[in-house]
C-alpha cells in the first residue's frame, strides 16, 4: 500500500492512517520531489512541471519495489498523480484510494472547480509571504545533509517544510492541472473519500470525479476541512478498510 | 461607563491589542475578541459558528487548509504565519498570526487558539522586499547574459581579424622583395609596424575577453629556453615602429627564468610601447632585465610628464585611458593585460612616477 502526500506537507500526511495498515500491508511512505526529506538536487523543473512527472516517480518506485496489484493512496492532487501512474503502469496497483481529489480546481465552462484564475495567482504569491521552517541560512544545512534527516526534523514546521521555489512550482502545477480527460481511462478500482465541507475539494468536485471514473465508489465523510486523514484518521481508516 | 481594572481577565481577552479567535475542531468559530471585531468590521453574530477560514482571502484559505490546519494536528501549534483577513467592506487585512492547540490527555483537540496581529505595514514591506529581490535578480540575470554575449563576441571578432592581418602582412612580405625606390620600402616598413600594432592589440583584447570568460590567462612555461633572444626580437620590432625613437637595453640574464615566453615578451611590448606613447619623445626609454635573488626583474623606464596622481589607481584597469596623441590612442587594456600576465606569474608589475622618470616594475620569482 502505497501512500502519497498532496501539496503542503510531507509524507507525515499519513501519520494517523498508515500505521494502521502496516500489520495487514506492506506499507510504503514517500516524500515527492521538494517536499520533507526528498533530495532537492534532483528536482528537475521541466520534469515536474506536470503531474506526469510526479506520476513518474511514483512508477519508479513501484517498479523499484517490485509492485502489483498493489494499493495506492493518494491525498488531495496526489490522487491525480495516482490516477495517471496507474495509467502508466497496467498491473502495478490493483485499487486506488482518493482522498479528496480535484480532477481541476479553477473554474472552466459548466464546471465549477472552486477557483478562479486569479485567486491561484494570489496564492502563488502568497506562498512567498510564509517561507516556513526555510530561511536562506538554514537551506544549506538542510540540503548538505541529505543522509542525517534528523538535522531537520528538529528543525520547527518541519512537516510542512518545502524549498520555497519548488513550491510555489508544485502549488503551480497542482492548481492549474486539469485531469478531467484522464477520469474516464482509469479502470482500476477506485474509492474517492471527500469530505462533507471542503474549500478545496467540494462534495461536487467529488461527485464530479466520482461519475468521470467508471465503477469508482464515492463516500462522503463526516468530517470537515481537506486533511480528514490528519482531522478523522479513525473514519478515513474504516472506509478504507471495507473497500480494501 | 467603567475604567478598565488591570486585574480584569475579561476586558483583557475583549480589548487586548491582538486579535483572539477560539476556534473548535471542526475549524468553526467558537469565541472572538472585541478588538478582532473592531479590525474586521464583522459583528460576533456574524463570526460565531462559522468556518474561520471563511474571513480569509482565498489564498489564505487554501494556506489554511494545505499548511495551518495540519501543522496543528501534527505539532500543535504554529508560530508567526502571515495571513490575510477580509473586513466587513471587503478590504485585505494583512496579520501575522500564531496558532496553539488545547488537548485532552488523550491528545485530542479540544479548541485551537489564534491570536492575530495586524501587520499592514510590515507584510508591505515585506512584500517590497520579495519584489526588489525579484527584480534584482531578474536584472543581475539578464545583465550577466548580456555581458556573456558581449565577451564571447569580442573573442570571436579578435579571432576572425587575425586572419586578414596575417595576409596583409603575408602581402608585404611578397612585395618588399621587388621594392626598389625609398619610397616604397618606407610604405612596406610602415605596413609592417601598422599590422605589428594591430596584432598586439588583438592579442589584449583576446586576452582580456578570455579573462572576463573565466578562462584568465593560460601559461605555458618552459624554463629550459632563453628568454633573452625574445627580448631582442621585441624590442627590434619596436624599434622598427618607432623610428626616430632611442630604445637602450640592459640585460643581466644569469639564471634560468621559468616563465610563458611569448607572454614577457607581450608584458615587455605592452610596457615599452606604453613608454613610447606617453613618454618624453627626446629622452630614451630604458629597458632593464636581471636575474638576482631568486627574482627576475624587468623595468621599463622614460622621461616626460610624471603620470598624475589621480590616473595613478587607474592605472591597470581595463579600458583605462589617459590623455593621449589620438594618432597613438589604443583600446587601454595594453597596461591591464600587463599586470594579469604579472599575476599569471606570481608576479607584482608596480609604478612610480616622478618629475625625473616614470618606471613600471615587473618582478617575479625565477623557481
Amino acid at each position: 500500500m502505497v501512500f502519497a502526500h498532496g501539496f503542503g506537507c510531507d509524507q507525515n500526511m499519513w501519520r494517523f492512517v498508515e500505521p494502521a495498515f502496516a500489520g495487514d500491508f506492506k506499507t510504503v511512505l514517500f516524500d515527492h520531489v521538494g517536499a520533507g526529506g526528498s533530495d532537492l538536487t534532483a528536482y528537475d523543473k521541466s520534469k515536474y512541471a506536470t503531474l506526469a512527472g510526479y506520476a513518474e516517480d511514483v512508477v519508479e518506485i513501484g517498479r523499484e519495489l517490485g509492485l502489483t496489484d498493489a494499493v495506492f493512496v493518494g491525498h488531495s492532487v496526489s490522487s491525480m498523480i495516482g490516477a495517471l501512474a496507474v495509467q502508466k503502469a497496467p498491473g502495478m496497483f490493483g485499487k486506488l484510494v482518493m482522498v479528496g481529489p480535484s480532477a481541476r480546481y479553477i473554474d472552466d465552462d459548466n464546471y465549477v472547480g472552486g477557483f478562479s484564475e486569479q485567486q491561484i495567482e494570489e496564492l502563488l504569491q502568497f506562498l512567498d509571504s510564509n517561507h516556513m521552517g526555510w530561511s536562506a541560512q538554514m537551506a544549506p544545512a538542510i540540503m548538505g545533509n541529505p543522509d542525517r534527516p534528523e538535522l531537520g526534523e528538529e528543525l520547527t514546521n518541519s512537516f510542512c517544510r518545502t524549498d520555497p521555489e519548488i513550491a510555489k512550482a508544485f502549488a503551480r502545477v497542482t492548481f492549474k492541472s486539469d485531469n478531467r480527460a484522464d477520469l474516464a481511462k482509469i479502470d482500476t478500482p477506485t474509492l474517492i473519500l471527500q469530505c462533507s465541507e471542503d474549500i478545496i475539494a467540494s462534495k461536487e468536485v467529488g461527485e464530479f470525479v466520482h461519475r468521470g471514473i467508471p465503477g469508482s465508489e464515492l463516500i462522503i465523510l463526516e468530517a470537515t476541512g481537506h486533511c480528514p486523514n490528519l482531522s478523522a484518521p479513525d473514519e478515513v481508516i474504516s472506509a478504507m478498510r471495507t473497500f480494501v | 461607563m467603567d475604567s478598565p481594572r488591570i486585574d480584569d481577565f475579561e476586558d483583557m481577552f475583549d480589548n487586548a491589542p491582538c486579535g483572539y479567535v477560539t476556534l473548535l475542531p471542526n475549524g468553526r468559530i467558537a469565541r472572538v475578541n472585541r478588538t478582532l471585531i473592531g479590525w474586521t468590521g464583522h459583528t460576533a453574530d456574524q463570526m460565531i459558528g462559522k468556518p474561520f477560514s471563511g474571513f480569509l482571502n482565498m489564498a489564505g484559505r487554501i494556506y489554511y487548509e494545505t499548511h495551518i490546519a495540519p501543522l496543528l494536528r501534527m505539532q500543535g501549534f504554529f508560530d508567526g504565519f502571515a495571513i490575510d483577513m477580509v473586513t466587513a467592506a471587503g478590504e485585505h487585512l494583512q496579520m501575522i498570526a500564531s496558532a496553539t492547540d488545547g488537548r485532552d490527555a488523550g491528545g485530542k483537540t479540544l479548541f485551537t487558539r489564534v491570536a492575530l496581529i495586524k501587520a499592514v505595514d510590515r507584510r508591505l514591506y515585506e512584500r517590497g522586499l520579495l519584489e526588489a529581490r525579484d527584480t534584482a535578480a531578474m536584472g543581475l540575470a539578464r545583465e550577466r547574459e548580456n555581458s556573456e554575449l558581449r565577451e564571447q563576441f569580442i573573442a570571436v571578432l579578435g579571432h576572425d581579424l587575425r586572419n586578414p592581418l596575417a595576409s596583409i602582412s603575408a602581402g608585404a612580405r611578397i612585395l618588399g622583395r621587388d621594392a626598389t625606390t625609398e619610397k616604397q620600402h618606407q610604405i612596406l616598413a610602415m605596413l609592417e609596424t601598422t599590422v605589428m600594432r594591430m596584432a598586439g592589440l588583438i592579442d589584449n583584447v583576446l586576452d582580456f575577453a578570455r579573462g572576463r570568460l573565466g578562462g584568465g590567462i593560460v601559461l605555458e612555461r618552459s624554463a629550459g629556453k632563453p628568454l633573452e633572444p625574445m627580448l631582442h626580437q621585441v624590442i627590434d620590432e619596436l624599434r622598427l615602429s618607432s623610428p626616430g625613437r632611442q630604445i637602450e637595453t640592459v640585460y643581466a640574464i644569469d639564471a634560468p627564468v621559468n616563465c610563458d615566453r611569448s607572454r614577457i615578451g607581450q608584458l615587455v611590448s605592452n610596457l615599452v610601447g606604453n613608454a613610447l606613447s606617453h613618454g618624453a619623445t627626446n629622452e630614451p626609454v630604458r629597458v632593464h632585465a636581471v636575474t638576482e635573488d631568486g627574482l627576475f626583474k624587468l623595468s621599463v623606464a622614460n622621461g616626460g610628464e610624471p603620470i598624475p596622481e589621480a590616473a595613478m589607481e587607474k592605472l591597470f584597469e581595463p579600458f583605462f585611458r589617459a590623455e593621449v596623441r589620438a594618432s597613438r590612442q589604443g583600446l587601454g587594456l595594453g597596461l591591464h593585460i600587463a599586470s594579469q600576465i604579472a599575476k599569471a606569474h606570481e608576479g607584482s608589475l608596480n609604478v612610480t612616477s616622478t618629475a625625473e622618470e616614470t618606471r613600471f616594475t615587473f618582478v617575479m620569482p625565477l623557481r
